[in-house]
């Protein structure tokens, strides 16, 4: 019987008493053998859950069956554990050493922007790809029914004016290729939001009343704000949007998820606003690509948005006048900050749109 | 980090040698943060590479090193859960838990479904969960066990579910398009369940910490749960008075600060007086929201953990909590500036000062000698599932 020449002084229990029992600890080719006091027993490590290296703490080694050894030496006991044939694992390795630390952290970094900027967008593409339309159409009706509830009302645009606009749109969808263009259907809804337009999963394109009133019913410049829409159909963005956040969401989670739900949520907004700004350039791509079809210029967009910054001028002084109040001069330089923010990198980074200005130039340059 | 605690039960042939004096058994926590810290960062480089198949791995490394640096008389507790089991528990709870998201996405309906089959398991995970944790923790060789039964599971979350029944009772019993008029009764009924919700709470709490406080053992020996459903009650009601007296001096600190700046600026009139206290009181919302979450929150951890693990034990040995609220509070402020500061890499710092300050104000109280202790060969090792889970589900009802 041959026993190797280190070994190592621990304490034993033997699983059914609090007890310990100071015994030697030979550890050779794998194998360990405890001897003490009427004690000898042996198992080979890689059936005992062997303890790994760490500063702190003490080691501790279990055997399959019942039976612990203890040991308060951590030095020693790496040592000779070492020694004895036990295998470092390379996540200890890198768990116990800084420089690995820092790599990992430079590696995290490095693998958390590329999912943001192309591992996320590629994969919900891919997986948006792979759902039906059946399911865009049904979270559409959903959606629809809870916005009719919340903020929209029936519409008070007349009959004949809803159908000469539906009409007027599909004539100027007529001449792009068929095949290209999604399903779609137009809404007209009243809203307490303002002039505005929205598409849904599904095809289900909405527009509000002020929207209409806001071009006085010019069917060229509805049909570029159309174009827009089709474009998020086209493109499906909702249904990435849902697959996006549904990510961004476990990946908060995964971060900061046991110390604080708050925390844990800010990966969702500060990630979809980027995706949402690349989303809306991807419409305005789109739209210019129909208004092309349809031999209009995409500069009508360019007085659309000239008329919706007006309008929100007019709402902002209408506000000023109701309020008859000594503030009034320092509603104003908010509101220019507002604006300015806007397009300030920091208000980047939070809006969800791109910029006006920078939408303005998009459709003005495609004019050319 | 759980810590069992023992009693003496009258088990034949088990006798326990008692003491002259009754000792006290310290606990010591030797974690260190920035220990952890590599720790933490390796499992999350792992967790997101592997797409979170490394979860239990990582688990495993996280619980031993907790549970490996937690001294109960200088002696180590051990984990013992395997990475493999709970890799097949973690698959079983995540699919469960992607058909839920899968379902409350899909429709309002779909969502309920699952909500009540979730709600309907969640006892039996809790049990299992329970199971798993004490059957893989260890002290002096002994293991510990959770003797806690299917059914006592079920009882304990009794009160969560006479609300839930009521609900969804009065949901298919309510007409669907009625004008709301006709409909008052229905909103006085829902405003009256959610009193009963509110009311219960307490009760339920209690309920949930005596299934797990009467059911841990270490062998032969078992724990009993003394404190009463009033003990519950009681706290709540302080509770409730911090969470008002927090919101009521930070609502008044605002408003103060709001009426100075308004009267310093020049403008005495009644509107720049009205604008500068709709400036407080909104302002006051937001930080009265704040302060009673990191007001709020410890105290009610402090109490709580003191109130619980004191009236655990019973004349043989007891554990003593002695958590200062004012330890805590501070120690909470100071990990939610610097996690913040340093955009989440405080956090493993944060939790080791956490663990310390929680575990090392605890101690059990014996008389008799620790080391005459006796544990069953094996114990029942639960299912890894429950474990999972746990996790997933936010059933870890731990410390």
């Amino acid at each position: 019987m041959d026993v190797p020449d280190t070994p190592l002084s621990a304490l034993y229990f033997d699983g059914t008493s609090a007890r310990g029992h100071a015994v030697q600890l030979h550890l050779r080719q794998g194998v360990l053998r405890v001897l003490g006091d009427g004690i000898d027993r042996s198992a080979p490590i890689a059936r005992m859950q062997w303890p790994e290296r760490t500063r702190h703490g003490m080691r501790i080694a279990h055997f399959p069956d019942g039976g612990t050894v203890q040991c308060s030496d951590v030095q020693a006991w790496d040592q000779w554990s070492l020694a004895g044939g036990h295998s470092e694992s390379w996540i200890v390795t890198a768990q116990q050493s800084w420089r690995w630390v820092g790599a990992s952290v430079l590696a995290l970094l490095m693998v958390l922007v590329s999912i943001q900027l192309w591992g996320l967008p590629a994969a919900s593409r891919y997986v948006v790809a792979a759902t039906p339309l059946t399911v865009d159409s049904a979270l559409g009706e959903t959606t629809l029914a809870a916005i009719d509830q919340t903020w929209m009302g029936p519409s008070k645009l007349s009959e004949e004016e809803q159908n000469r606009l539906r009409a007027a749109i599909a004539r100027n969808l007529a001449p792009l290729p068929a095949g290209t263009l999604p399903e779609w259907k137009l809404l007209f809804r009243q809203s307490h939001i303002g002039p505005n337009a929205f598409a849904l999963p599904g095809g289900t394109m909405i527009l509000t009343d002020e929207m209409v009133e806001l071009v006085q019913g010019d069917d060229k410049v509805l049909t570029a704000v159309i174009g827009h829409e089709l474009g998020h159909v086209q493109h499906r963005h909702g249904m990435r949007m849902v697959v996006q956040s549904a990510v961004l969401g476990s990946l908060g989670a995964v971060l900061f998820g046991d110390f604080s739900t708050v925390l844990a949520t800010m990966p969702i907004l500060l990630g979809q606003a980027q995706y949402s700004r690349d989303a809306e350039r991807e419409a305005d791509a789109y739209a210019v690509h129909v208004l092309k079809a349809a031999s209009i210029s995409p500069a009508v967009m360019v007085s659309m948005f000239e008329r919706l910054q007006q309008y929100q001028q007019d709402q902002a002084d209408k506000k000023k006048g109701a309020s008859d109040t000594p503030g009034t001069a320092a509603t104003r330089q908010e509101k220019t900050d507002a604006n300015e923010e806007e397009d300030s990198p920091l208000g980047m980074a939070f809006s969800s749109h791109p910029a006006d200005a920078e939408r303005i130039r998009f459709f003005k340059d495609a004019a050319q | 980090m759980n810590v069992a605690s023992m009693s003496q039960s009258d088990v034949p042939g088990m006798a326990h040698s008692p003491l002259q004096r009754p000792v006290q058994l310290p606990i010591e926590f030797t974690g260190s943060g920035s220990e952890y810290f590599r720790i933490w960062i390796v499992n999350i480089f792992l967790l997101i590479i592997t797409l979170g198949i490394y979860y239990p791995w990582a688990k495993v490394r996280r619980m031993r090193y907790f549970y490996g640096n937690t001294l109960v008389d200088g002696t180590p507790l051990g984990f013992h859960g395997n990475p493999r089991t709970m890799f097949k528990g973690s698959m079983l709870v995540g699919v469960l838990f992607g058909l839920y998201s899968a379902a409350s996405n899909a429709s309002p309906m779909a969502g309920l479904i699952a909500l009540v089959i979730v709600a309907g398991i969640w006892p039996a995970l809790l049990k299992s969960s329970m199971q798993f944790r004490m059957a893989n923790t260890s002290w002096r060789g002994l293991r510990l066990s959770f003797t806690g039964t299917l059914g006592g599971a079920y009882a304990a979350a009794m009160p969560l579910f006479i609300p839930a029944i009521l609900i969804i009772g009065l949901a298919s019993f309510a007409p669907e398009d009625a004008a709301p008029k006709e409909n008052m009764w229905l909103l006085w009924t829902m405003a009256g369940i959610m009193l009963l919700c509110i009311a219960i709470t307490p009760w339920l709490l209690w309920n949930l910490k005596r299934y797990q406080h009467n059911n841990y053992a270490l062998g032969s020996l078992q724990t009993t749960f003394k404190a009463t459903a009033l003990d519950f009650y009681k706290l709540s009601g302080k509770a409730i008075g911090v969470a008002v007296l927090s919101v009521l001096a930070s609502g008044a600190v605002f408003w103060l600060i709001a009426f100075g700046l308004a009267t310093s600026g020049g403008g005495n009139d009644s509107a720049s007086l009205g604008i500068a206290s709709v400036f407080g009181m909104g302002f006051g919302f937001f930080v009265g929201m704040a302060v009673v979450f990191v007001v709020l929150k410890p105290y009610t951890i402090a109490k709580i953990q003191n109130l619980v693990w004191t009236k655990t034990g019973n004349s043989s040995m007891r554990f003593i909590s002695k958590l200062s609220v004012r330890a805590l509070l501070w120690q909470t402020i100071k990990n939610w500036c610097l996690v913040v500061i340093t955009l989440g890499l405080y956090w493993p710092f944060a939790a080791v000062a956490m663990a310390r300050l929680r575990l090392e104000s605890v101690f059990i109280k014996s008389n008799i000698d620790p080391l005459a202790l006796f544990g069953a060969a094996r114990v029942n090792e639960g299912d890894a599932a429950g474990d999972a889970a746990g996790d997933f589900f936010g059933i870890d009802m731990g410390l």
